[in-house]
This record gives structure tokens, sequence and C-alpha cells, in this order.
């Protein structure tokens, strides 16, 4: 192994160097075809000083070795065409394959480790089936010769089994070689008698109190077993001689003698919680046991992996024939379910069931992938999931437990049985179980199955259609709010800001442990990521977000961490509503305010608050930037002595020089946001009509910048403005000048916009037809805009006024944006939806209850940055847009494969 | 005795914990860890272990050598868990150990601390097998994303688990890592648990891991300068002697799993050093096999299949 990874990291490092070399070659190699490529090696010879050294590199080849019949490996140079290597193969188990491209050996006539390091994966492969063809080969005809019988006559047959000759077959067994074991294998079949004849010397020796004879046949047992033979396993372990032989396995020389039968025996109690009849399954469910323990507590030293792995398989085939005959048994299953379902049997007996039913669905892995996925549906027909609620409705804490890893079982298999469930009107119980036992302390026990199985649940990655959106629907309207609550709730000050009715639902959590709420937290950083829309509407209606943040006056230090996460999730969204809404909520001030109060300790708070600031630094998250130094700087330049902080000054002071606006912090405007943040009755001031309060709170910052950004539609500046008035610039421009790349809208029209403020309902109608009209020219428009930043601040506009904006096509970006208004722009814009379905432009919400959206599905948020994939996914008609599945990145599983 | 020094006694035998106590331990540990540091500072006299891969009777010689915690301070650089039979009562021990004395041990994370690659190479399945259940797997795997990623010790020798990353220049640079999470696949933190130096290569290189990068020593040459450190201290790769310097004594590689996956026949290293910062390489063998108790699982009492 060691030798192995030397090899590897030399010839790595020869790649390393040879690459150009190759390159090179390859180039002037093209003629030569890609067979002749295939067989390049490098030849690798292991010296006394346990360096591998390169012997030269050539192309190898399987032949004849000259004047023999033998089969060998032959190594030309490519150099100088003198053969490299000869090697005889020979059936010997020698061989290695390592890595795919490396085929090494201990050859005997150069009595080292040798190696071929190939060019290629596909030309090592073919040389090894060549290799392994050749020892097939070889075997068969060593076997038609009797070789091993020339080579070891005794072995012909076995003595007599009696206690005089124990000695001698123990010498037969101990040391008989490989060739001799498959020998030894068939003699000790052939003799019917001779396990028979074996267990009656030890029961006698046992009573005879022999113990020489009794460690000898604790050898000859071992030996035996060791054999890893199917056919010996297969006799050893029947009803007829499985306890003797773990009798005999007591007694190890080396071992105080341990006294496995009476454990077995008597110990050990077998549960039936439903009667079986069969007496197969009977015999097979012992014989399991039985083997499991002498694998894992009889011999476990002893046992090599071969015969571990056949031992496991043994095991394996055992559950899977138990699990099916009692799948095939109707009355088994429908008498397991009856009885679960009944409510009159003792608390025992129902704990016995379930976990009974946990032990049935677990052992049914070992059924094949299709007959697994059989009996599941099956079960959930007989009305599982029915159970499983009641389970978890359950006294008993371990019980409910065992109900979640049942469940667990199911999501593993697939996860849309359950889901199928849970979408149903009888199945919605169960979800609303799942998210209090998330909530419920099960003391010591780990309950953490909760949040896994939510989060599969509401896996937006492998959710789909409908089906998604009503498990989202579901646990938006009725659960989120909850565990937003229990945050709250939990956070000191936090129960004021409460509605009364929230606290008295609340009551019984009284004290939440920090652990569940490092849970809820995680699940809603979950939500961000997968549910960006959804949650988005609900953060901006119910602030949620702030409650969340009330975590940063937890005393747990973890917890402030997990709220700094939080908001670091947010805002790696790139959501610039979300982002005006943290702003517009001061909703950095908890963080910077535990930031500050951490103090010069660096440790994980610490380091996660510079994060964060680093990366509304480093991805010119500008509007933030700009709010993060003008709101806090007199707190933050305490640390201006650690580098990010006085970088966060310096990309500021940059932002406002390139802007050529003085670097005054406006402090009235900070106060007035900080004063707003203190307001506790701002629940509903979305509904309000809150464009004038937008307006100039935003304004503070945001106008000064506007103006200084004359080609707004191509930076970030206008994307912190979507709530201001000056806003709808580069909007209607998208129709002309469709073939600049660059094209910025002129400042003139930026003005214009922002002149027209007060005519902005008007022109909303007016615009959007325009744009529904001349789609044409937006389809292109868009299309070459894609990276620009315009379609981000139109889509955003759009959501503010929570309008779920479905994209036929990539017709849509233009159009909304002046909907970010009002409540009064909402109706509007909704009557426009009706009357423009056509063009499918922009969908708005009737109301506040963002998530009752009968068509569901959270659509196109990632279109701001994804456009291309989710405006084909979109042209196909697949209206699934918005969370494309961001699958890890390959690197992963190369990590995996060579990790060490 | 309390709770805490009876759990370290039973782990000590090589007898995994409870669930209930497993979940116990670990919500201690995450107070702890959560206020360390990214560049986690380290006094000397400590000593310094490699990668231990789960191989628990080989860790308890190496107690037996370098020293029982708390009386030695010890520094381990990560890969705990996998590979090994006994990555959970490993894990455990030095777990309970930083609960337990959180000033004379220190834990940093490695490649292997790791969701993804604990689900390829051991660790989960173990768990699976252990508890029947991956609970156990979960909190651990909570925690490895607590651990801190590297240590300084006395401002003059850098330990890492793997080596160097190109977007790190300076140790500071490390402090802006929110490192709360799992392994990722490229960046500052993935580097520094995955990076290996490297003869061969001059700058940086492609690493055959698939993950972090080879440095040459130049890379080493300027980072010491800049950060006026002595030398780097890693782990990570198999070295048959137990302990390598490399690029003119700037770095050494301690290994610290004697016959690495019980087969590789490599020697064992840790570093000690003395509050001078005089090192000494304590070298040692596997334990032999007379050490290594039974590690029978305890039958299940009872059984319905």
């Amino acid at each position: 192994m060691d030798s192995t990874l030397d090899l590897k990291n030399c010839i790595e490092r020869r790649r390393v160097r040879d690459r150009d070399r190759e390159r090179e070659r390859e180039l002037g190699l093209v003629a030569s075809g890609c067979s002749r490529e295939h067989q390049r090696v490098k030849v690798y010879r292991l010296t006394e000083d346990g360096k591998w050294e390169d012997q030269g590199t050539g192309h190898v080849t399987v032949d004849y070795v000259e004047r023999s019949e033998d089969l060998g490996l032959f190594v030309i140079d490519e150099e100088d065409n003198e053969t490299l290597l000869l090697h005889r193969i020979t059936p010997d188990d020698i061989y290695r394959k390592q890595e795919d491209t490396i085929i090494s050996w201990r050859d005997p006539e150069y009595s080292t480790e040798l190696a071929l390091s190939f060019q290629e994966t596909a030309g090592c492969s073919y040389i090894w089936d060549h290799i392994c063809n050749v020892q097939r080969n070889l075997h068969f005809s060593t076997l038609n010769h009797d070789t091993f019988h020339s080579v070891n006559s005794e072995l012909r047959e076995l003595p007599a089994v009696e206690l005089s000759t124990l000695p001698l077959i123990l010498k037969i067994v101990g040391e008989s070689g490989i060739t001799d074991q498959m020998r030894l294998t068939e003699l000790v079949l052939h003799d019917p008698e001779f396990f028979r004849k074996l267990m009656n010397l030890f029961r006698i020796s046992e009573d005879l109190e022999n113990l020489d004879s009794l460690h000898i046949i604790y050898k000859i047992v071992k030996g035996i077993l060791m054999l890893n033979s199917p056919q010996i396993f297969e006799k050893v372990f029947g009803d007829e001689f499985i306890m003797d032989i773990i009798g005999c396995l007591e007694y190890d020389p080396d071992v105080p003698h341990v006294r496995h039968r009476d454990f077995l025996q008597e110990h050990v109690v077998f549960k039936e919680a439903i009667p079986i009849k069969d007496p197969m399954v009977l015999s097979k469910i012992h014989q399991t046991y039985r083997i499991g323990y002498l694998k894992d507590v009889a011999l476990p030293r002893v046992l090599d992996d071969g015969t571990v792995a056949s031992l496991n398989s043994i095991v394996h085939a055992n559950n899977g024939v138990v699990v099916s005959l009692l799948k095939e048994d109707n009355t088994f299953v429908q008498e397991l379910f009856s009885r679960l379902k009944s409510s009159s049997i003792s608390v025992d007996s129902k704990k016995n069931l379930v976990y009974f039913l946990h032990e049935f669905c677990t052992l049914s892995k070992s059924l094949q992938m299709v007959q697994q996925l059989r009996l599941f549906r099956d079960l959930v027909n007989e009305g599982l999931f029915d159970i499983i609620s009641d389970i978890l409705q359950s006294e008993d804490k371990r019980i409910v437990l065992t109900g979640t890893d049942i469940l667990i079982l199911f999501l593993n298999q697939d996860p849309n049985l359950l889901r199928n469930y849970v979408v149903r009107p009888e199945g919605s119980p169960l979800l609303g179980l799942l998210v209090q036992g998330m909530l419920t302390d099960f003391g010591d026990n780990m309950h953490c199955q909760f949040l896994e199985i939510l989060r599969t649940l509401l896996d937006s990655y492998t959710l789909s259609g409908a089906q998604r959106d009503t498990i989202i629907d579901v646990f938006y309207e009725k659960h989120l709010g909850q565990l937003i609550d229990v945050i709250t709730y939990s956070c000191p000050g936090g129960c004021k800001i409460l509605a009364k009715s929230a606290v008295e639902n609340l009551d019984k959590h009284s004290y939440t442990k920090p652990e569940i709420l490092l849970n809820v937290c995680e699940l809603l950083c979950f939500c961000v990521v997968h549910h960006p829309y959804r949650i988005k509407c609900n953060f901006l209606l119910n602030n949620s977000m702030d409650k969340v943040l009330y975590l940063t006056r937890r005393r747990e230090k973890y917890l402030v961490v997990a709220a700094v996460r939080f908001v670091r999730t947010v805002i790696s969204r790139n959501d610039e509503n979300l982002n005006n809404y943290i702003m517009r909520r001061n909703l950095l001030k908890p963080i910077v305010d535990a930031f500050v109060a951490n103090g010069d300790r660096y440790n994980l708070l610490n380091s996660a608050a510079l994060e964060l600031f680093e990366y509304i630094r480093k991805d010119s998250v500008k509007p933030l930037l700009m709010y993060l130094v003008e709101s806090f700087w007199s707190q933050l330049s305490k640390f201006e002595n650690l580098t990010s902080i006085q970088s966060l000054k310096v990309k500021y002071e940059q932002s406002l020089e390139s802007v050529g606006t003085k670097p005054a912090v406006n402090v009235d405007s900070r106060k007035r946001v900080e004063d707003r943040a203190l307001e506790k009755e701002e629940e509903d001031y979305f509904n309000e009509d809150s464009d004038e309060e937008d307006t100039a709170s935003a304004s503070m910052s945001h106008n000064r910048r506007v103006q200084a950004h004359p080609v707004s539609s191509n930076g970030s500046a206008p994307s912190c403005t979507p709530l201001s008035s000056t806003k709808p610039g580069g909007l209607v421009d998208y129709d002309d000048d469709e073939d600049d790349e660059d094209y910025k809208p002129p400042p003139r029209k930026q003005t214009e916009a922002s002149d027209a403020d007060e005519g902005t309902l008007e022109s909303l109608s007016v615009k959007r037809k325009i744009a529904a009209k001349e789609e044409p020219g937006l389809v292109k428009k868009q299309r070459l805009d894609k990276n620009s930043k315009p379609k981000e601040s139109v889509f955003a506009a759009l959501c503010t006024t929570l309008s779920q904006t479905v994209l036929p096509n990539k017709k849509t970006a233009s159009v909304g944006e002046n909907a970010s208004h009002s409540s009064n722009t909402k109706s509007t814009a909704n009557k426009e939806n009706d009357q423009e379905r056509e063009a499918e432009v922009a969908r708005n919400h009737n109301d506040e209850n963002s998530s009752a959206d009968e068509n569901g599905s959270e659509k196109n948020i990632t279109c701001q940055r994804n456009s291309d994939t989710s405006s084909k996914s979109q042209e196909n008609g697949q209206l699934e847009g918005e969370e494309h599945p961001h699958l890890p990145s390959n690197s992963s599983t190369e990590m995996v494969v060579n990790g060490s | 005795m309390s709770d805490l020094d009876k759990q370290i006694e039973q782990l000590k035998r090589c007898e995994p914990l409870k669930e209930s106590e497993v979940k116990a331990l670990c919500l201690k540990a995450i107070e702890i860890l959560v206020e360390e540091s990214n560049v986690q500072r380290v006094d000397a006299p400590v000593t310094i272990c490699g990668d231990i891969h789960g191989q628990f009777y080989d860790m308890k010689e190496l107690f037996k050598v370098g020293g029982d915690c708390p009386k030695t301070n010890y520094l381990f650089l990560g890969d705990f868990v996998d590979r090994g039979f006994y990555s959970v009562e490993t894990f455990l021990l030095l777990l309970a150990l930083k609960v337990r004395y959180p000033d004379r041990i220190t834990l940093i994370r490695g490649n292997h601390e790791s969701r993804q690659i604990t689900q390829v190479y051991g660790f989960y399945d173990e768990c699976l097998r252990k508890y029947g259940s991956v609970n156990v797997w979960r909190y651990c795997t909570d925690i490895f994303d607590y651990l801190s990623l590297s240590a300084l010790i006395e401002n003059k020798i850098f330990g890492v688990h793997g080596g160097l990353s190109p977007s790190i220049t300076t140790l500071d640079q490390i402090r802006t890592i929110d490192r709360k999470q799992e392994v990722p696949h490229d960046g500052a933190m993935c580097d520094l648990l995955w990076s290996d130096p490297e003869d061969a290569v001059d700058g940086w290189g492609m690493s055959p891991r698939g993950a972090g990068y080879l440095f040459g020593g130049s890379v080493v040459t300027s980072f010491n300068h800049t950060n006026n450190i002595d030398y780097i201290c890693r782990a990570h790769q198999l070295v048959m002697e137990g302990y390598k310097w490399m690029f003119n004594h700037q770095i050494v590689t301690v290994w610290s799993a004697p016959n690495y996956c019980y087969r590789c026949g490599n020697v064992a290293a840790i570093l000690e050093l003395d509050e001078n910062l005089n090192k000494e390489f304590r070298v040692f063998q596997a334990a032999p096999q007379d050490a290594r108790g039974t590690p029978a699982k305890k039958p299940a009492p009872d059984y319905f299949l």
C-alpha cells in the first residue's frame, strides 16, 4: 500500500513533468493511430530502498514467450525498440490493478515489484482482461492435469475422523496451500459423515473434558470455516450442526472459555410480535442470528475479509428470503397491520409491533431494488403511513423515534411515497406531526431525524409538479410561521413582539432547547436556498427575518453564529428586494451588534461575521456595502485593525469617489433607519401605503447614488432602488437598439422616468402593452442583455409587489418594473394580468397570502441569474424554472475516490 | 468521578458511548469549539499528531508513547475517522478529552472530517453498524463543521492538515473563513485540508486527489517568510518513517497511523515540542495483537427477525 502511494506520487510527478512533452508527441502521433496509444506504458521497478524507478516507456503486448507455450507480457521500448520487459504470466494471484491505469505485481524472476503505468485506462483494462484470461486458462489446464495430486499425494483422501487422527487432520487443514484448499474442500464435502463424526468427537471430548482435543477441534473447525466454501457453510450452518460448531468455537486455546451456547440458548430472546408459522422462515431467522453472532462475537478477530464477506452475503440472502416469504403470506402483513391499528392491545405489545415493523422494513434492504420498492408500496397501500402518524403521537419517545426511523427508510427508498401521502388531506396531519416532532424535547434521545425528514420532503431539487407546490404550500401556510415563532419566543425580548394567539399556541414550548432552535434555523436556511421566492414572500410579509434575528440575543454563541449564517444565506441570494428589506429594517444591526459585543475574541462568531462583511464587499453588493458602512462605521471603526474591516471602508470610499460624492455619513437618515427598526407595529407595513416612507428611507442613500450612476442599467446601482421613484429608467428602452450589445439607456430617459413618478400608474399599463406587442424585439434584447443587471432589478421589482411572474419564454423581463410601487399598483397589475394572459407577462397575487397560489410553483427567481438555462426550459413550456438543481460538482466524486 | 470521566474511561476501553451520551457530549463540544479560532493558538510544550483514521488501539499506543492527556498537551491535525475499525470510539474519545480538558488538547479538521468523505470511507457505515441508525454520524459530522482549521504554535509553527492554498498568503486571511460548513470542493478552506507539498512542482500544481493543490518549495518559503514562522507541520500523507521533512526543513509531514489500514507496514510518529520549541520525533509501531481487545460486538439481546 505504501509503495503504491509512493508509486502514485512518483507517477504523478512524472506526469506533471512530461505533460508538455507528451502533448507534443500526441500531436505528432496522430498518424500512428490510437490503438498504439492504448498500449503505451511506463515500466516501474521497486528498488531495494523502496523507491519506484522508471525503467522507460514503451508499448505492451501479450504474446507467446519464445520457444514455449506460455504467454507473457512484452514491453518494447519506444526509443530503441529493445525489450524493456518480458514477464511470463503466472496462474498465481500476484497481479493487482490500481487506479484504472496501473497494473503491478511481485515478479518472481526479477524478485521485486514491477508496475506498468498505462497512458490510457482502456489500454490498462485491455491488458488486465488478457492477464485474467490467461490465468483462467492456466487454472483450467492445471485442473485437467491433476497437478496438485502429483504435488501433494497425501491429499487424495482425508484420514478417518477419530480422536487419534485429529492432529493429522489439523495438520492437513492447517498447512494446506491455496491449491490444496480446493482439494480439501472437495474432500470434506465428499465425505457425508465428516461433520457428523467430527461433532461426535467434539461432544465426547467435551464430556471427557479433554481440553487438548477440544483445542484441536477448535482449530480444525476454524480452519474449515476459513476455507470460505459456500457448500461447507451450507452444511455447518444447518440446524443439525450449527450449535455444535459454535460450541467448538468456545475452545479457543488463546482465549478464556466463553459460553456462546449458553448465551444463544438461554439468554437471547426470540420475540414473535406476530406468530410466524412457516418453519422454513423460522429456521432462517435463527440461522441468521447465529451466523451474525459467529461473525461478530465468536470469531471477529479470526475471520479474513473474504470469509466475512461470504458470511455477510449469507445473512443478506437469508434476510431477503425471510422478508419475501413473510410478505407473500398475505395474512401475515394484514394481521400485523390490524394489530398495529387496534386500540385494544397493550402498550408493551404495541411497542414490540413497532420494533418488529422497523426491523421488517430494515431487512427489506436485502431485497432487490424492485422488490423492495414493491414491498414498500404494498405497505403504504395497506396504510403504513396512517400507522406511522399514530406512532408519532405515542407517549413513549422511543417509539416515536422508531417511527421516524421507519419513515427515513421509506424516504431513502423513494421519497415520493411519503410526499404523495402528505399532499393528500388525510396525510397532512403527518406533516404537522413532523414539524411538531422537530420542536419537541426528546430529552437525551437524538432526534435529528425530524429535520432530515422535513428537508427531504421539502427538497425542491427532487420535488416536481403539483406535489411540490402542495407540500410547500401546506408547509408555508401552516407550519413555517410556527417554527419562526418558536425561535422568537425562545429569545430574550422575543415574546413581546409575537401576536397573542401565537404565544398561546406556543406555551407548551415555553422552554425550547437550543439545539432545537439550531435545527429550526438550519431548516430556514435550507428553505431560503430551496424556495427563494416563497420564503421571500414570507419574509417580506411577516417580518420573519426580524424574528429569526432575535437569535442573536441568545446566550449560546452557536445560535448567534447560526443567525449570522442565516443572514449570509439570505444575502447570497443576491435578491435586491431582500437586500432592500434588510436595509429598510436595519437587519444588519443585530449582526453588527453581536460582532461588536464579541469584541476582539477571534472565534467562530468573529469569523462568520467577517466573512459576511467580506461577501458584501467582494461581491459588490454595493447598496449593502453603503448601508453597512454608513450605518455602522462608528461601531466598526474600533476594529479597523482587521484587514477586512479596513477594506470595507476603503471599498466604500472608492465607490463614493468613483461616483464623485462626498463620503458624508448621513447621520440623520441612519437614525431614521434605526428608529424604524424599533417600531413594533410594523407587522402589516407591507399592506400600508408604504410608498412614501419607502421612498424616503431609500432616498437617503440611494438617490444620490443613482444620480451619480448615469449608466445604471448596467451596474448594480439601480438594483438598490426598486422602491424609489427614480427607478423605471432603462425599462422601456429595451425595444430599440437591439443590436447594441453594450447598450446603456441614455441618462435622459432616467430623469424622464423619475420625473414621471406620479404618472407611473398609468404608464404601467401602457408600457406593459407596448412590451407585449413588441415581443420579438424584446426577446432579442433579452438575449443580448442576459448578463446585465436591469433584468434582475425588473424581476426583483415584480416580486416586490408579490406578483408571481411566469415566463413562458424570454419575453417577460422588461415589463413589470413599474409594478414596484404600491398596493394600488398591485391591483392594477392584477387586472392587467387577466387581460394580458396570452402574453403571460406577469401574474400577480391577490393578497398577501402569497403562498396560496393555485398555479403555484415558485418560478423564476433564478431567471435573474440563470436566464439562459431557465428560459430554455421555459421555452419548452416546462415551468419548473425557479429552482434549478444545483447539483454538486463532479469534483466531489474525484475527491471521494482519492481521499486518503 | 463525573459522568464525563466515566465516559472517558469507558471509551479508553474501546467501548462506544450510548446515543444519548454522544448527544450530550456533542452539545458540550459545540460550545467549546465555537469559541476557537480558525487559526487556533497553541502554547508549547505540545505534542503534534497526524492522521489516526480510526485505529483506536494504535492511538492508545500513541498515548503510551506521548503520555496521557491532560499531562501532555496535544495537537491533533485531523483525519480521526475512516478506514480503521474504530472511528466511533477514536473520535469520541478525542472529543471527550477535548470537552474535559479544552486547553490541553486541540483538534483541527482533516479532509476526512466531512459528510461526503465519511460516507465512502467507513465512518458512516461504522455508525450505522454500531448504533443501528446514522444519528451518531449526523451529530459527529455536525461537530466536524465546528472544528478549527489550523493551529499556530507560539507564533512560530503553523499546523494544518493538508497544506497551503493559493488564496491564502497571510494567516490573517484564514480568519475570514466561515468554517461552519461542509468542506467545500474548492477555495481556501478546501485547500487547507487537501493540499500536498510536492518536490517536483514549482509554485502550484494540480493535485491528483481532485481537490486542493500541490505546492512547491518556493511557495512554502514565501509563506513562512511572510508570516514569520519557522516551519509548517502537516499530516495528510502516509510517510513510511512516520515523519518527513521537505524543502530544507520548511515543512514536515507527521503521520500517526502505524501499519496504516492494518497492512501498510509503516511506522508512525508524533512530534514533541518542548517549551523552547525543541523538536523530538517519537516513532512508534502498531499496537501488538494482544493489546487489541476483542472487537466483538455486544450481541443483541433479542431479535424479531
